[in-house]
């Protein structure tokens, strides 16, 4: 067995375990999906108020705020919690006081971060997935069958990013401790620039320019245009091709950073500080 | 007594590990032998958590070399830690919303174990350290001894050569602590080279082969614990005296040891005991016999502190040179 395949076949232990912790706060489980429903229901009033031809539509199909923000909500919502999780997984082993523990079995330090935030990779899609398809039986969310592979494909191609992206933060925190604040703040100016609530045409016009280059937008965008329009591997292909590059460069940049950190708090031998 | 086997497992040599401006270890080297019991002692501060964590690669030292296994601990590479089992001081280290045996799953998991190899080694390991019936309760039930000998039995997953303690003793119950100095003892018989660190002076007596004691990051004494006990010269007994006629026992007995040293009864008074500190070079024996002389009975006889103790305070409190 390869060092990379031993090291991926620990995921499932990780993911086992998230979910017995998951599962032992019942009452939080459910409500999850209770203020899922919530947020959907605020929009849905919200999006009485905006006029259907004041959104863009996709592969000429028009649509709806409910449906236009629906895919933005839940796609925003993966990237705060995958980024929160996939950044506070070490921090979060070192305040309950188990990162020591892990850091003495021969497990790589980026498969600890990785499988703390495997279950909320695994499951907030899973959850999204039930949810959409909720959607569409409650308030009528029109989505494309044809498009749930390719938005499948947009949504992995754009996950190693976030993933990244969370190993920088990660890196941060265990550096400064104190640092979730400033990563939300990051998060929340990424969603407020991906077109997630709103058309990215209504921001100034530079601030559009720069929000098109945003991986989350470019993520949304590819989505909607699957699940929404029924657009085809070769439309939702481009979105990939532009979402790949930033992926890879967002997770050696966000491992680099973090293990740059890991090293310097065991030269300081401050690792089982918090 | 067990074999002193060789050669060492764990050679720390002229470890040095400061903190900013603070050195928490300065020039402390250490060899433990495969089946030996190593205590570290010495008072909180010392520096035996320090050493222990650069032991088990968590950290690394200033300066110096430190070598497990003939490997070197300090570049912490993953091969070795596998041979390293760790029961840190903390009682929060395990996920205290899942059970025991899920606990250990998911540790044993990390060792590269498949599941089903993992929860029989859990399971195995649980009886080991008594915790069969309390498998599948969460951890967060746990009694603090409880967590201990889970601790135990995750240090033992790999049934590794090394085994470092870190306080494991600590806010444990006589009995509790009696059963995971047992539970080390029994691997030590199996060739685990052990390095134990405590506050607990006495229980290293009959428990630990080598001792090294600790001050200000220094080490203060390093040998066997008779050798420590050796470097102390008890001064002070606790003597149960019967006639000693309580009322006026200050003055009549002072006179009686008066050539010999200092008595003066404990608690006031209110008991028949009594705090007797020599004086120069004088003996108990004379100081007892003073005593039997004046028509007073010497019931029981012991020390105000244990040898281990005694050495244990004295060489902690020498100053640094």
């Amino acid at each position: 067995m390869t060092a990379v395949a031993a090291e991926l076949v620990k995921l499932p232990a990780f993911l086992r375990r998230d979910f017995l912790v998951a599962w032992s706060y019942r009452l939080a489980f459910f409500s999850d999906f209770v203020g899922l429903a919530t947020q959907m229901l605020v929009f849905a009033f919200i999006g009485r108020l905006v006029a259907d031809d004041r959104l863009p539509s996709f592969n000429g199909a028009e649509v709806s705020y409910v449906e236009f923000v629906a895919i933005g909500l839940v796609v925003n919502l993966f990237v705060q919690i995958a980024l929160t999780r996939t950044a506070t997984a070490i921090r979060t082993e070192q305040m309950i006081g188990t990162l020591e523990a892990l850091l003495m079995t021969p497990t790589a330090a980026a498969t600890v971060q990785l499988g703390s935030a495997v279950f909320d990779l695994v499951y907030v899609p899973l959850r999204t997935a039930i949810f959409l398809g909720f959607l569409s039986l409650v308030v009528g969310l029109d989505l494309e069958s044809a498009g749930i592979l390719p938005s499948a494909a947009v949504l992995l191609a754009f996950i190693p990013f976030v993933w990244g992206l969370g190993l920088a933060a990660a890196g941060a925190i265990l550096t400064f401790r104190r640092g979730a604040g400033g990563m939300m703040l990051g998060a929340t100016l990424l969603g407020l620039a991906s077109g997630a609530f709103f058309p990215l045409s209504l921001l100034p016009h530079w601030i559009a320019t720069l929000a098109e280059y945003n991986p989350l937008a470019i993520a949304i965008q590819g989505m909607r245009e699957a699940l929404l329009g029924g657009t085809g591997w070769s439309e939702v292909g481009g979105h990939v091709l532009l979402l790949v590059p930033a992926s890879a460069l967002s997770l050696v940049c966000g491992a680099l950073l973090f293990r740059l950190a890991l090293g310097r708090e065991r030269r300081r031998g401050t690792l089982g500080l918090y | 007594m067990r074999m002193m086997p060789s050669p060492p497992i764990i050679e720390a040599h002229e470890l040095t590990r400061r903190f900013g401006d603070r050195a928490a270890l300065d020039g402390v080297s250490l060899t433990v032998a495969g089946g030996e019991i190593h205590a570290l002692l010495g008072p909180n501060g010392a520096g035996k958590t320090t050493l222990l964590r650069i032991l088990a690669g968590l950290t690394t030292p200033t300066h110096g070399e430190v070598g497990v296994l003939g490997a070197d601990a300090s570049k912490a590479e993953r091969s070795l830690r596998a041979q390293i089992g760790l029961v840190p001081s903390g009682d929060r280290t395990f996920y205290l919303r899942i059970s025991g045996l899920e606990n250990l799953v998911f540790f044993g998991r990390l060792h590269g174990m498949r599941r089903s190899r993992a929860r029989a080694r859990a399971e195995e390991l649980l009886a080991y350290v008594g915790l069969s019936d309390a498998a599948r309760r969460p951890v967060g039930t746990y009694s603090h001894g409880m967590q201990k000998r889970l601790s135990v039995a995750r240090a033992l997953l790999t049934a590794p050569p090394v085994l470092l303690v870190d306080e494991a003793t600590h806010d444990l119950d006589p009995e509790a602590a009696a059963d995971v100095r047992e539970l080390v003892r029994e691997l030590a018989r199996h060739g685990a080279a052990v390095v134990w660190a405590t506050q607990r002076v006495d229980e290293i007596r009959g428990f630990a082969d080598r001792v090294t004691l600790l001050g200000e990051g220094r080490v203060r004494f390093a040998g066997s614990v008779p050798g420590l006990i050796a470097t102390t010269d008890a001064r002070t007994f606790i003597l149960r005296l019967r006639n000693a006629q309580l009322g006026d026992a200050g003055g009549r007995l002072t006179r009686m040891v008066c050539a010999h040293g200092v008595i003066a009864p404990l608690d006031d008074g209110g008991t028949d005991h009594f705090l007797l500190s020599l004086t120069g070079d004088s003996v108990l024996g004379d100081a007892v016999a003073a005593l039997q002389a004046g028509g007073v009975s010497v019931v029981t006889c012991h020390r105000e502190r244990s040898e281990i103790e005694e050495a244990f305070v004295a060489l902690s409190a020498e100053p640094s040179p």
